[in-house]
């Protein structure tokens, strides 16, 4: 391919005397470009970012002005997450109604698919047995201030890969949450 | 008996067609490259199962860093532009022709945007050099400079999205007062970026 035909025909100018040029190869030793080339291809490669990184989508609730009255949301759908330092999970359902005789169990979770996806489910199990959906569940993630951005993001994957139709970033203002707060020691706010 | 002879074979290859290839392989990263961005802040992101890819234009970025310093951005440089105009006339500060190229191709910063001046005014290598403080969230006296950003920029470009790159290890009260601030300016709907990572079984 880097050769030429180089016949050299009609050189007698001089009838006398052949005026041969000499031949030269064209052949040029590419070992040297090849190498140039291998080397800038390295280069590139490495200095590209291949996989590009994904975002998640996140939607809060709007800051109404006023106060606008929503249906309460059955207690027995719902179930909280309060994401808390170190990577814990605090997680618990509240009951309906709160008197003073009412027990409430607290979990404390890791983010293991043991942890919290096997939470996640059961309460999706106890949502279907008891109101035939297993979507009418409403889990309310709310973090601390010393959780981390790990943890939101893991509990949202979380929300999507167990199919959680309904969920929402929350502020901790429950009275429950405080005392969550209080015995787990951490701050609320 | 007679010589069995071994025909010298010359040792030189043709090298024609794996320089064209090594050429077509080149041409095809020079072609795809996208360089990383110079950044202000090493940021460690947390992986997720999202398979949204970020989109490519009309980007407003917000970077905290582990300790709670805010980095904000945009990809467009037309807007950036327009922002450095509307800061200029809303902060009253006077912004030199230099200052505002510099400012142009400023990928991420985070200084209080009275101090933007001098920080334009080093030269490139001192501004790598420069530990940034890191954006003014504070709302005392009840104007806050991260919602004026938000504000302003999202005036000049309304296709604008939000993305929020946040360190794994950053604590959530750094992150809400950025949620408080973007909901303050009506904005309920935002990206995290995260990188990829399969669902494990």
């Amino acid at each position: 391919m880097a050769e030429m035909n180089t016949s050299d025909s009609g050189s007698h100018k001089k009838g006398s005397k052949k005026l041969r040029t000499k031949k030269m190869s064209t052949r040029v030793d590419l070992t040297a470009m090849v190498d140039l080339g291998f080397l800038l291809i390295t280069f590139f490669m490495l200095a590209t970012t291949m996989n590009k990184p994904k975002t998640m989508e996140v939607n809060k609730p709007a800051k109404e002005k006023e106060e606008v009255k929503e249906p309460p949301i059955k207690m027995s759908k719902t179930a909280t997450l309060m994401l808390g330092a170190r990577n814990k999970i605090y997680a618990y359902v509240s009951p309906d109604e709160i008197d003073a005789t009412t027990e409430l169990q607290l979990d404390s979770l890791d983010y293991s698919p043991t942890g919290l996806r096997k939470f996640i489910q059961r309460r999706q199990k106890e949502v279907q047995e008891q109101w035939g959906d297993k979507d009418q569940l409403f889990v309310m993630i709310k973090p601390l201030p010393s959780s981390n951005v790990k943890n939101i993001v893991d509990v949202l994957d979380e929300m999507t890969i167990n199919d959680v139709k309904r969920y929402a970033i929350l502020e901790p203002n429950d009275p429950i949450d405080s005392l969550v707060a209080l015995q787990t020691r951490q701050s609320r706010k | 008996m007679p010589k069995v002879k071994i025909p010298r074979k010359s040792t030189s290859v043709d090298m024609t067609a794996m320089c064209d290839v090594a050429f077509l392989l080149l041409t095809f990263f020079i072609l795809t490259t996208k360089f990383r961005p110079q950044e202000a802040v090493q940021i460690d992101i947390p992986a997720s199962t999202a398979q949204i890819p970020i989109p490519e234009t009309d980007i407003m970025m917000f970077q905290i860093s582990p300790d709670g310093r805010l980095f904000f951005g945009l990809d467009d440089q037309i807007t950036r532009l327009k922002l450095l105009q509307r800061l200029s006339d809303h902060y009253e500060i006077t912004f030199t022709p230099e200052q505002t190229a510099a400012f142009k191709l400023i990928e991420t910063w985070g200084v209080d945007i009275r101090r933007l001046p001098e920080f334009l005014e080093m030269d490139p290598t001192a501004r790598a050099a420069f530990q940034q403080p890191g954006l003014n969230i504070d709302t005392t006296g009840g104007q806050s400079q991260v919602e004026d950003l938000i504000l302003f920029s999202r005036q000049e470009n309304n296709k604008l999205r939000i993305a929020i790159k946040g360190d794994k290890t950053t604590e959530y009260r750094h992150f809400d007062r950025l949620i408080q601030a973007l909901q303050n300016r009506k904005v309920n709907k935002f990206n995290l970026i995260t990188s990829a990572k399969s669902a494990q079984e």
